[in-house]
């Protein structure tokens, strides 16, 4: 038997997105049985790599609980939709980067939790070089 | 064993290894028994201290009684010797005798030793004096009331305790099995960069953007707003002024003692070894002040106007640079600087690093001199490229935008001055309309 595991899938292939776009998609839970999820989370965050402490903010999130009377379904792929923000738009830097991604969270009834994450670009911002003074 | 099991190992800032469900568990434990401790303390200073003296103020029965004898006794505990009075007194309950050795209803000690002597002296033997008995335990009487002032600070440990310890507590247990995603989610708890957090402009939510406010409250003379420097001059300086006096003092009342100790023929090497670097310290302080010195006082003020701000890529603007003082100058030049900086924890360190990442030349004259009282004024033009990063600032990552004045100047330290812009995202003013 497979590892569980999720996919994520964009509308669009994963194009670049502009501010205020509407992003859109969906997840597939793999391998996962009937039953023996407790809960989903699905996020549209941003975190920073590179040098310093990462830093992550949450734009959009949304949870399904057993427990909170939602059904889940991991034969069913789940959709996602959101409006994207203005910003921090995706960077590229020397000890910077922010990354915008959405992020699906499993909790099984027992065990790991399992995640899957997929990247995407907000904003057309150039890669950046490190320069003289 | 390739690998052997870590429960916890600390990394550089927030990362770690090990068990995070262990680290969380005994982080809750930790804060659980300081919150137990708090409640503890309190119970028992309640029960000693605080519920005695208001029974004592509340609901003892006040009679007079006759001082058989007194004593200041004194004992011996971790801070030296400590006393205290002690008066043996009688007095009627319900028309019978009785007999009690007491003062108040602490029983404290104290070093003071005058203080207790004095409170005694206020009781002669033989003499009748008011005193308050428990009417549940007639035998236990007092000859003062009213409240101790340190019973109600010494309150302030256990409810310390229990703040620190609940408050802790509440936090790991409100966060316990959360998700990092559901803990940051707008609404879901304490977050530091959420969704409509306002950036300051007042016209729409930009979470991670600096408020331009503070850059464009300052009319200009010549275009619309004059920028404000990064740092003031004369605060730095004397910042270091005061660094440098007070370290050379140290540095000079060090080598006065070494150098007398080479002078009376028994030097003192340890002193001297140590003496030397903190004089090479000194030396360089000294030496970096009167750089900053002469580059804050022989070169005259820069100012930078502009004619609109915040900036927008694929948008140009105009700026107005004027240079004061007397200087020959080998060149001066404007130039928009984009610096990366990132905040990390190493240990219990928090270091921060920089990293230039763009530099566009807008204004640059070489070989000229500026006149007292005619400052340089020179006009130029920015145009902020497309596909440029807007201003960016979180907890611990930062992109700050500025334009920088560098000036060499002959003869002269080179100087550099830096005006703060903030940049934002490409079509955000039109999105916003």
């Amino acid at each position: 038997m497979n590892e569980p595991s999720v996919v994520i899938r964009f509308d669009g292939n994963g194009r670049v997105y502009r501010p205020y776009e509407i992003l859109s998609g969906e997840y597939r839970l793999e391998s996962f049985s009937l039953g023996y999820i407790r809960a989903v989370e699905v996020s549209v965050l941003w975190y920073t790599e590179g040098k310093g402490d990462e830093d992550m903010a949450v734009h959009e999130f949304q949870r399904l609980s057993v427990d909170d009377g939602d059904w889940i379904d991991p034969n069913r792929p789940g959709r996602f939709s959101v409006a994207l923000p203005n910003s921090p738009l995706s960077y590229d830097g020397v000890i910077l980067k922010i990354r915008w991604c959405v992020r699906v969270r499993v909790f099984p009834r027992k065990g790991k939790q399992v995640v899957g994450q997929r990247l995407f670009v907000l904003g057309n911002v150039n890669a950046v070089e490190f320069v003289q003074p | 064993m390739s690998r052997t099991f870590r429960v916890y190992e600390k990394k550089r800032g927030h990362r770690r290894t090990g068990s995070g469900w262990l680290a969380g568990a005994g982080e809750t434990l930790f804060f659980g028994l300081f919150f137990l401790a708090g409640c503890g303390g309190l119970v028992a200073i309640l029960a000693t201290l605080v519920v005695p003296e208001w029974r004592v103020n509340n609901e003892f029965v006040e009679t007079t009684c006759v001082v058989r004898a007194k004593e200041l006794v004194e004992r011996e505990d971790d801070s030296g010797l400590v006393y205290r009075p002690e008066v043996a007194i009688e007095y009627l309950v319900d028309g019978k005798p009785r007999e009690a050795t007491t003062y108040d209803i602490c029983g404290a000690y104290s070093s003071d030793r005058d203080a207790e002597q004095a409170a005694l002296d206020q009781f002669e033997v033989g003499g009748r004096y008011p005193c308050w008995y428990d009417p549940r335990e007639p035998g236990i009487a007092v000859l003062v009331c009213g409240y101790s002032w340190w019973t109600w600070l010494l309150l302030s440990i256990p409810v310390s305790f229990i703040l620190i310890g609940g408050g802790g507590f509440l936090y790991r247990a409100w966060h316990w099995g959360k998700s990092a995603e559901r803990r940051a989610a707008p609404g879901m708890g304490p977050i530091k960069l959420g969704k409509g957090k306002s950036s300051g402009d007042g016209r729409n939510a930009y979470p991670t953007i600096p408020p331009p406010a503070d850059m464009a409250n300052s009319p200009g003379t010549t275009l619309r707003f004059r920028l404000p420097i990064h740092s003031s001059a004369t605060f730095g300086l004397i910042v270091l002024a005061a660094v440098c006096v007070f370290w050379n003092s140290v540095v000079a009342a060090l080598l006065l003692d070494v150098i007398a100790g080479f002078r009376s023929g028994a030097p003192n090497w340890i002193e001297t070894i140590v003496a030397a670097p903190l004089t090479a310290v000194g030396l360089v302080s000294i030496f970096i002040f009167v750089r900053q010195f002469l580059i804050a006082t022989g070169v005259g003020p820069t100012l930078l106007e502009i004619s609109d701000h915040p900036l927008y890529p694929q948008r140009k603007y105009d700026l107005f640079l004027s240079q004061a003082g007397r200087l020959r100058l080998q060149s001066l030049e404007l130039s928009l600087i984009g610096t990366e900086e990132a905040s990390y924890r190493q240990g219990t360190d928090t270091r921060t690093e920089s990293k230039c990442v763009y530099r566009q030349s807008l204004f640059r004259r070489e070989n000229f001199e500026i006149h007292g009282g005619v400052p340089l004024e020179a006009r130029c033009e920015l145009e902020v490229p497309d596909g440029i990063m807007h201003s960016f600032k979180s907890e611990n990552n930062a992109l700050h935008w500025s334009l920088v004045v560098d000036g060499k100047v002959t003869g002269w330290p080179d100087y550099q001055r830096s005006f703060p812009v903030v940049i934002y995202p490409e079509d955000s003013e039109s999105a916003n309309a």
